[in-house]
């Protein structure tokens, strides 16, 4: 398949269940909101070396938030029920309660409940309070700039992680400028994060390594430097790679956010440096979810 | 008018215990209740009519209707007048609505549902029972006229709005929940409290182990008044900032009085 002058490789990414959650941060100011955000989901790129992948999905209006206040919806993901119970309240505690002026709500209803205020409490030294209104429970955490509002919990969802696409270009400044683009419009997609650096990974992996106790290494069929030393899978022209990763709330929110990456890339085409676009696999034995590029853009 | 309705036969000449007089329930007419120092059908003292669809209607009502939607799970009961004691007594779910006003024990032990009375209610509103250590857990009460005393008394849990006054020793030993009080407060209020919070429209009538802890821009009024149509319409939907009285202190309570700025 040829779009645009960029080839649509006969390649699928392979995707494997995970375990996210959402939650609404709420702060004074969209500046605020945004920089408790960034700060809770800063370190949260791959599950293998983090613990859980994480990043911001969208703005949320302040008419849409539970106090009305400016937000940023996030998204966390990780292997499983345990590790996000484990990731949720300590990545809250460290970086949302201490940011001025924050809250945390839960922004997933249903699945198995994730601690916030249930965890968090325990700082207010026994001088935390809890509101129950509706049938749910807030709790008010005094902190020295005020209280700290958070949910008792939120709620999980099983979703999708490691769906993916690469982009190869005819220069490093090219390719980087096309996984731009992609990511501006991959963005926009509900119900799905990039996890790595303003969404764009430049050291794809492969499974395994020839060092004991490496589980991921780098993905040599893709170096371009490496072309002439074993098995490639870039043409001459190719200088650059770059791939996204996508971790979504459901098998649609990634193919969705897929789809939106490929037309950003495709619309710039082949006089902009981009050569192909191609998705990193295990050979489908690994991921029980398989994002088809050809079929995804049929 | 649909769903069971009972209309009284005549004027009762002792006190009703409606006990057991549940929306859901076909035989109601057959249904055994408290008639002064006898038991009575139920169909002798009413005429029940309608169909069951969860809903019951009580026509004209009266003071001596006890205990009416005491034990209510599920579904809706109207009283178009009065009632006695007990109203929504242990209920734990459903709606209650009475268009006139209650005697003591309004909403008393409530966990669930909501309890809607237009005109006064009498003593220990949501209190604990006699005999009882705690009162109300869960649920919403909303009052449109005043309160007698000690409302809220040993409430541990749930939310009353009292549009109009409230009587001596409100909240006496209330444990946590929420009490918000929009007319004048009888002396005492809070005596005892442990934690909660009482929305109050001035401190005059606080216990003396409540503390002025200022003026606070409180973010958790901004989610209440977003979560709960009784709060907001009670402080306003742009309610943010309060000033905050800790107690009651005296008996080392965590509980708080917020007076919402406007």
């Amino acid at each position: 398949m040829i779009l645009n002058g960029v080839e649509i490789r006969d390649s699928f990414a392979e995707a494997f269940p995970m375990v996210g959650t959402r939650l609404i941060i709420t702060a004074d100011t969209a500046k605020w909101a945004m920089i408790a955000a960034k700060t809770m989901t800063g370190f949260a790129t791959s599950v293998i070396g983090c613990g859980c992948e994480a990043g911001v999905e969208r703005e949320v209006p302040a008419a849409e938030t539970p106090d009305g206040r400016p937000g940023v919806a996030v998204l966390i993901f990780a292997m499983d029920i345990k590790g996000l119970k484990s990731v949720v309240p300590n990545r809250i505690g460290q970086c949302v309660l201490t940011s001025p002026t924050s809250a945390c709500f839960a922004g997933i209803e249903g699945g198995d409940a994730v601690s916030i205020g249930k965890a968090l409490r325990y700082f207010g030294d026994g001088w935390q309070i809890s509101k129950n209104v509706d049938d749910r429970r807030i709790w008010r955490v005094p902190v020295m700039e005020g209280e700290f509002v958070c949910d008792h919990e939120t709620g999980s969802v099983t979703g999708v992680g490691g769906g993916n696409i690469l982009i190869l270009g005819t220069s490093r400044g090219e390719a980087l400028a096309a996984a731009e683009a992609a990511v501006d419009a991959m963005d926009k997609v509900e119900g799905c994060i990039l996890p790595f650096p303003g969404g764009i990974v430049r050291s794809g992996s492969k499974v395994g390594s020839k060092y004991k106790g490496m589980f991921a290494s780098s993905n040599n069929a893709y170096c371009p430097t490496l072309r002439a030393q074993g098995p490639t899978q870039l043409p001459p022209e190719v200088a650059s790679v770059m791939e996204i990763v996508i971790d979504g709330v459901s098998e649609k929110a990634v193919s969705d956010c897929t789809r939106a990456g490929i037309e950003a890339v495709v619309k710039l085409g082949r006089d902009k440096g981009v050569v192909a676009i191609d998705a990193g696999n295990y050979g489908g034995n690994l991921g029980p979810f398989h994002f088809k590029l050809r079929e995804i853009m049929s | 008018m649909t769903g069971l309705v009972l209309a009284p036969r005549g004027t009762f000449e002792a006190r009703v215990d409606l006990t057991g007089a549940l929306p859901g329930d076909e035989g109601l007419a057959k249904l055994k209740i408290g008639y002064g120092g006898r038991r009575a059908e139920l169909g002798e003292l009413f005429e029940v009519s309608g169909t069951v669809d969860g809903r019951l209607t009580i026509e004209g009502g009266g003071a001596e209707l006890d205990r009416v939607g005491a034990g209510l799970s599920a579904g809706e009961i109207v009283v178009k007048g009065d009632v006695g004691v007990g109203v929504g007594l242990r209920a734990s779910g459903g709606t209650i609505v009475v268009k006139g006003s209650a005697g003591d024990f309004a909403a008393s032990e409530l966990s669930g549902g909501k309890v809607a009375i237009a005109g006064d209610v009498g003593a220990r509103l949501g209190a604990a029972g006699d005999g009882s250590k705690r009162g109300m857990s869960g649920g919403v009460v909303v009052v449109g006229g005043s309160a007698g005393a000690r409302a809220g008394e040993r409430m541990r849990g749930g939310v009353i709005l009292i549009d109009g006054d409230a009587a001596e020793n409100a909240a006496s030993d209330l444990i946590a929940g929420t009490l918000a009080i929009a007319g004048k407060l009888g002396r005492n209020a809070g005596r005892g409290m442990k934690r909660g919070t009482l929305f109050l429209r001035s401190a005059e009538g606080l216990a003396s182990g409540f503390r002025d802890a200022g003026e606070h821009d409180l973010i958790m009024l901004r989610v209440l008044v977003r979560r709960s149509q009784e709060l907001a319409a009670f402080l306003g939907e742009d309610a943010g900032k309060a000033r905050r009285y800790a107690g009651d202190l005296n008996i080392g309570g965590k509980g708080e009085a917020l007076i919402v700025i406007r």
